[in-house]
């Protein structure tokens, strides 16, 4: 079995985002989409049970590539990348048919995705890669159980459903259903030799278009000017009385 | 401009994110039709004002990329050069599926659009709400994929005047070897007029003990931030946030939430916003109506007392 995963590198989400003609300013150093390691889990726990090779496929500002690094530190054997000009500011539709082609250079009979990324949040990249791919999509997975076989929970609006994993098939993984593991030292001097391989936009089929044209961002600052205390120990009384006024108890 | 609404069912009629959008869609005189999917036996979804199509699907299949197919078919045969949909596990699926096949690539997470003559205009929120993101749709066929909440819900009458359309099933139907229905009791994260909600603040899941109390006494709905649902505290589907629901109830109070720009974007448009935390600096009270600086673990047992 061969997997590819996707691990999206982006600004570090502990400072704010900033724009630049409506496009994400990205630092060199950028680091792993937390949203990815769930997918890589899910990739990792497949490669124990199947000896699957896994591929980490990325898209976007290389840098530093601290983000492709912190993922194959998880365990993944090596990595496919792109960056190209005509990447930049890509809608959903080029990142995933980019990703597309990335999951053919790689071989893969499965590809993993988090839900949906942090910094972008459109969350239809793995349904769009299935749909150019040609394979089932299993969205939202936030249960894997391996045994004989491989069955996956995926989260419904009224509760979860249960599949068997296809032989060949599309996977999104939300938050919280798998624990990722932490690299030890081991593995992180391991992943320094793992093979990063950059691809070139002209080996891919690229047939998407940008439709998306940036118009302007307008600040709508919304700061309340509500009223703050410290408690010392009746804040309680405070809480209730605000309530009883707005009549909501 | 013509549209389509793909819209869903929730317990027998349509979902509340489809009759935002039918809001929207009437407020700017769309020439629409509303295509429905769902599993449900004979929900009560139809309109004597205009056309709907119910999309039945099986529950014992995932067969979107089927109904996906049939979607495009009748975009292409209806000239449809507009198509909305619900932020939802369903939409987002849907609308991925058909942009490959049109081409186009979908907005997601719009808050709001405009029509003027052939140029429509979306807007996002950004910055957790400070700042809105205005983008022109330049495709032959715009698809826009709606954030919960962006509109108030449609009043418009349901009957039983609807067409029900079965699906050819592809080769990349998955079948489904059990469903689990989540018993929801208690009023919901959607709909609740008072939303309370836990962050890492509540040092340890044993704590949210607290929170279920207090949910009891105000007959509250209960929600989380992603770093608690990440933790495993609490089941994604109640996380409140950028990556989860957007609410915006008549009160939200925010227990141990720093505030979070991913946070805020779920939850900003809440009527009267109660913030309890430690920390004086934390963004949360930059958009807190009362903020109360202060341990939360002592203050919310002392406020279930006294209520």
């Amino acid at each position: 079995m061969k997997i590819a995963v996707c691990a999206k590198q982006i600004p570090d989400p502990a400072i704010s985002v900033t724009y630049t003609d409506g496009k994400i300013v990205r630092p060199d150093e950028q680091v792993l989409d937390d949203t990815d390691r769930y997918g890589i889990e899910v990739a990792l726990q497949l490669k124990e049970k199947y000896d699957a090779e896994v591929t980490v496929i990325s898209m976007g500002k290389l840098g530093t590539q601290k983000g492709i690094q912190q993922a194959l530190q998880m365990g993944a054997d090596k990595a496919l990348v792109i960056e190209d000009p005509a990447l930049e500011n890509s809608n959903s539709l080029m990142t995933s048919n980019i990703l597309s082609g990335m999951a053919k250079l790689a071989q893969a009979d499965v590809v993993i995705f988090g839900t949906e990324s942090s910094d972008g949040y459109s969350g239809v990249v793995p349904q769009q890669v299935s749909r150019y791919l040609g394979l089932p999509c299993i969205s939202y997975v936030k249960g894997i159980d391996i045994s004989e076989e491989t069955e996956l929970t995926r989260q419904t609006i009224a509760g979860s459903e249960k599949v068997i994993m296809p032989n060949k098939c599309v996977i999104s993984v939300t938050a919280s259903g798998v624990e990722p593991r932490y690299p030890n030292f081991k593995d992180i001097m391991a992943a320094k030799s793992k093979e990063v391989e950059i691809v070139e936009l002209s080996s891919l089929e690229f047939t998407a278009e940008q439709n998306q044209e940036f118009v302007e961002i307008k600040s709508i600052s919304s700061n309340k000017s509500g009223e703050k205390h410290i408690d010392e120990g009746d804040s309680f009384n405070l809480i209730i009385e605000r309530l009883k006024e707005i009549k909501a108890i | 401009m013509k549209s389509l609404i793909i819209g869903e069912v929730s317990n027998g009629t349509l979902s509340s994110g489809t009759l935002e959008i039918i809001t929207k869609a009437q407020e700017n005189n769309l020439d629409f039709k509303l295509v429905v999917i769902g599993t449900e036996n004979n929900p009560k979804i139809g309109s004597d004002t205009f056309e709907v199509i119910y999309v039945h699907l099986s529950p014992d299949e995932l067969s979107l990329s089927s109904a996906a197919d049939t979607l495009v078919d009748a975009i292409k045969t209806d000239s449809i050069e507009l198509v909305l949909a619900s932020s939802t596990y369903v939409g987002r699926d849907i609308s991925g599926f058909l942009s490959v096949d049109l081409n186009s690539s979908p907005v997601a997470n719009v808050i709001n659009f405009e029509i003027n003559g052939s140029t429509l205009t979306t807007t996002n929120s950004i910055d957790g709400g400070e700042s809105e993101y205005f983008t022109n749709v330049t495709s032959d066929v715009k698809i826009l994929i709606i954030r919960p909440k962006s509109f108030e819900a449609s009043d418009v009458t349901l009957s039983e005047n609807y067409t029900t359309s079965s699906v050819e099933k592809n080769d990349l139907t998955v079948n489904v070897f059990d469903v689990f229905i989540e018993e929801k009791t208690g009023p919901q994260l959607e709909d609740s007029k008072i939303v309370i909600s836990a962050g890492r603040g509540m040092v340890d899941v044993g704590n949210l003990k607290y929170i279920e109390e207090l949910a009891g006494k105000l007959n509250a709905a209960i929600g989380g931030t992603r770093a608690i649902v990440d933790a495993g505290w609490m089941p994604y589907s109640q996380q409140v946030g950028q990556t989860g629901k957007t609410v915006k109830p008549d009160v939200y109070i925010a227990c141990g939430i720093s505030g979070a720009t991913q946070h805020q974007v779920g939850m900003k448009d809440s009527k009267y916003i109660i913030a309890i935390n430690k920390d004086e600096e934390a963004p949360i009270f930059q958009i807190a109506d009362l903020g109360i600086v202060g341990d939360t673990l002592n203050i919310i047992p002392k406020l279930i007392e006294n209520l």
